[in-house]
């Protein structure tokens, strides 16, 4: 029996909708932070960047941004280096207890956050540790080191590790082989890694809102509560700006780095 | 006198020893092969001369000084892998250029050298390709040329040409020897393939099951082997058994085989029996009977055209055996399955085996 291939619009036409299923939310946030109304209104009336500078007057909103950008950026750094670090010992060597810690690490993933976050309330109350970008960027790391793992493990596994002794053949000792030849070929797995663990931290209002207190609020909850008392233009103004600001990083990241294929599923 | 001196190497896994008691000695400049079967400890001995595995007793010794505790970036020894392990995130030029950096070499030091190994293995000009833009032949010519820039005390190359084409493989190896003569480093050279062994090597180390079964020119392993397992694993070989009739003085004995009587040389007693091994190349075909008795009655069940030769399928009795017959000593369409024909060799020929004499 022949296979009738499906004609190439059928294919197109889907991943259109799927991308317009996407990227619909985001779309409807940006045009309605610019509406003139008092109102939050879709499609937007009159066009108008009133709503950002209104955030001006807010100072609580910018505080919130800049709190959340200095607790996402050191959980991606810590949860990064912790997670590359248990994915390199799950999968080079072999020790007691490993099938345990594999379990534990993936754990996180498995935990409803709103669980994870009484939990953690419940953890820090008892230790005596106040809210504070501490506390919300260990509570964030132990949420995110999973998909760092998962992602780096991914990376190492089909590794070939003659590269690593060709190296050492030539003279390399172990950190230089380290540095030199496993971190650049298994950094797309890192990258991504980081990359995951930034915005989950940034983007995180169920374990946030267990930990936050008055002078400590993390962007989302902020807007979470605002939004609880008013529903004006300035929620989707401040969204907008999240938006940009995580399509701005991963622009940057992308240049820096150069690593075109990210999240491509093959290394390299 | 030897450069490289392996003494009673031994490693062990799970309380198996997979090399057992293995010594060897290497002359500077030499080109050694190892050649074994699969899973015969060529690779975890080639791995404890690197310095990849850690030696479980014995000792290794290069020009005099025992390495056997040195790391392996402190061995001075260049390595090619059978699947290359090029640097992927590196161009050829960083590739080769990379243990040159390690010591501290100028740049321009290291641009000139570079782009004299790159020559050497016929690659210049490729210096700014990927290893993903290059194919696997010239792949391993970058290998090679990252292992010999750094002028190592030895060279190891584990099954370079395995993943090559018979064309290329062929082509590569005596590139290699060409390039391995020109500068005079002392060479292992581990491969499965006999042939290539053959071809190449000054001496060839034959393994089994973790010990070294002999270690002697190629000429010698394929004339002369000292082992029953030597005598199977190079080329190939028809088994024959003889039976002594009379043992002379100066040990030689006159043997009987399928029908005919022979003197061959081997200390041996009345009437016991013998097993001889006899390479295919080494009978010869007789359409008619000679008359000096030696020759053997048999059939002809198949035979199969090589183009220079014709291989026959003999039946002795209850007993197979192949002759390889050049086409220009014998017409093979003068010979027809099911024909009696004779077959002949020289006592010298006969290998004997060292079991169940
Ligand atoms: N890490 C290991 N753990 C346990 N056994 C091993 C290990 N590495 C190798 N062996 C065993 O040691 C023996 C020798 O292996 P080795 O790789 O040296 O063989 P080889 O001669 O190189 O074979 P091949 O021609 O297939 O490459 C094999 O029987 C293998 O199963
Ligand atoms: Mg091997």
């Amino acid at each position: 029996m022949k296979k009738k291939r499906l004609p190439s619009f059928v294919l197109n036409f889907s991943c259109l909708l799927i991308y317009v299923f996407l990227l619909a939310p985001i779309i409807v946030v940006l045009l309605s932070s610019l509406t003139t109304t008092e109102y939050i209104v879709f499609p937007p009336e009159g066009l108008t960047f009133r709503w950002y500078a209104e955030l001006l007057e807010h100072p609580e909103f910018i505080h919130s941004l800049l709190l959340s950008i200095l607790v996402a950026f050191l959980t991606a750094i810590i949860a990064t280096a912790i997670g590359t670090l248990a994915s390199l010992a799950i999968v080079r060597y072999e020790f007691k207890g490993k099938e345990a810690i594999v379990q534990l690490v993936g754990s996180p993933l498995l935990i409803p956050s709103v669980v994870f976050g009484v939990a953690l309330l419940q953890f820090y109350s008892w230790i005596g540790l106040a809210a504070s970008p501490l506390a919300l960027v260990i509570g964030h790391i132990i949420l995110t080191v999973p998909f760092v793992v998962r992602l780096v493990v991914a990376s190492l596994v089909g590794f070939d590790r003659s590269i690593e002794q060709a190296a050492l053949n030539l003279g390399a000792g172990p950190f230089k082989v380290f540095l030199q030849i496993t971190l650049p070929i298994i950094k797309s797995g890192i990258i991504a890694g980081a990359i995951f663990a930034f915005i989950t931290s940034f983007d995180d209002l169920t374990v946030a809102l267990f930990i936050v207190s008055t002078d400590v609020v993390t962007l989302p909850v902020r807007i979470y509560t605002y939004m609880q008392y008013q529903y004006d233009p300035i929620i989707t103004s401040i969204s907008s700006i999240m938006i940009l600001f995580t399509i701005v990083l991963m622009i940057i990241i992308e240049r820096v780095l150069g690593v075109g294929k990210i999240f491509s599923s093959k290394n390299q | 006198m030897s450069y490289l001196k392996i003494e009673n190497l031994v490693k062990t896994y799970n309380k198996t020893e997979v090399v057992k008691k293995l010594s060897l000695e290497i002359k500077k400049g030499e080109l050694m092969s190892f050649l074994g079967p699969s899973g015969c400890g060529k690779t975890t001995t080639l791995n404890m001369i690197a310095g990849f595995l850690d030696v479980d007793g014995g000792k290794i010794e290069v020009d005099n000084e025992s390495v056997q505790h040195l790391p392996p970036n402190k061995r001075e020894m260049g390595m090619v892998f059978q699947n290359y392990a090029l640097f992927p995130h590196m161009t050829v030029f960083d590739n080769v250029a990379y243990g040159l950096k390690l010591r501290k070499v100028t740049k321009v030091e290291i641009k000139r050298r570079v782009q004299e190994v790159l020559e050497m293995v016929r690659l210049s000009g490729f210096e700014k390709r990927y290893p993903k833009e290059l194919s696997g032949g010239q792949q391993q010519r970058v290998s090679l040329a990252r292992a010999l820039v750094i002028k190592p005390k030895v060279l190891l190359l584990d099954e370079p040409l395995s993943n090559l084409d018979a064309k290329l493989r062929q082509q590569m190896r005596e590139e290699i020897v060409e390039i391995q003569k020109e500068l005079g480093i002392t060479t292992i050279f581990v491969t499965h393939d006999q042939e290539e062994a053959l071809a190449i090597s000054d001496r060839i180390a034959v393994m089994f099951e973790g010990r070294i079964e002999q270690v002697d020119t190629p000429a010698d392993i394929y004339n002369h082997p000292e082992t029953d397992f030597v005598s199977q694993f190079i080329g190939e070989v028809n088994r024959v058994r003889g039976k002594v009739l009379e043992v002379y003085e100066n040990n030689k004995c006159k043997l009987f085989f399928y029908g005919s009587e022979q003197i061959v040389s081997i200390h041996s007693k009345q009437n016991s029996e013998i097993d001889f091994f006899i390479r295919p190349e080494k009978i010869q075909i007789l359409t008619s009977p000679s008359n000096k008795g030696d020759e053997i009655k048999t059939i002809v069940e198949r035979k199969m055209f090589l183009g220079p030769k014709t291989r026959y399928f003999l039946k002795i009795e209850d007993n197979h055996i192949v002759a390889d017959i050049s086409n220009t000593m014998i017409n093979p369409n003068d010979i027809h399955q099911g024909s009696n024909v004779f077959a002949i060799w020289k006592p010298e020929d006969l290998l004997p085996s060292r079991k169940g004499r």
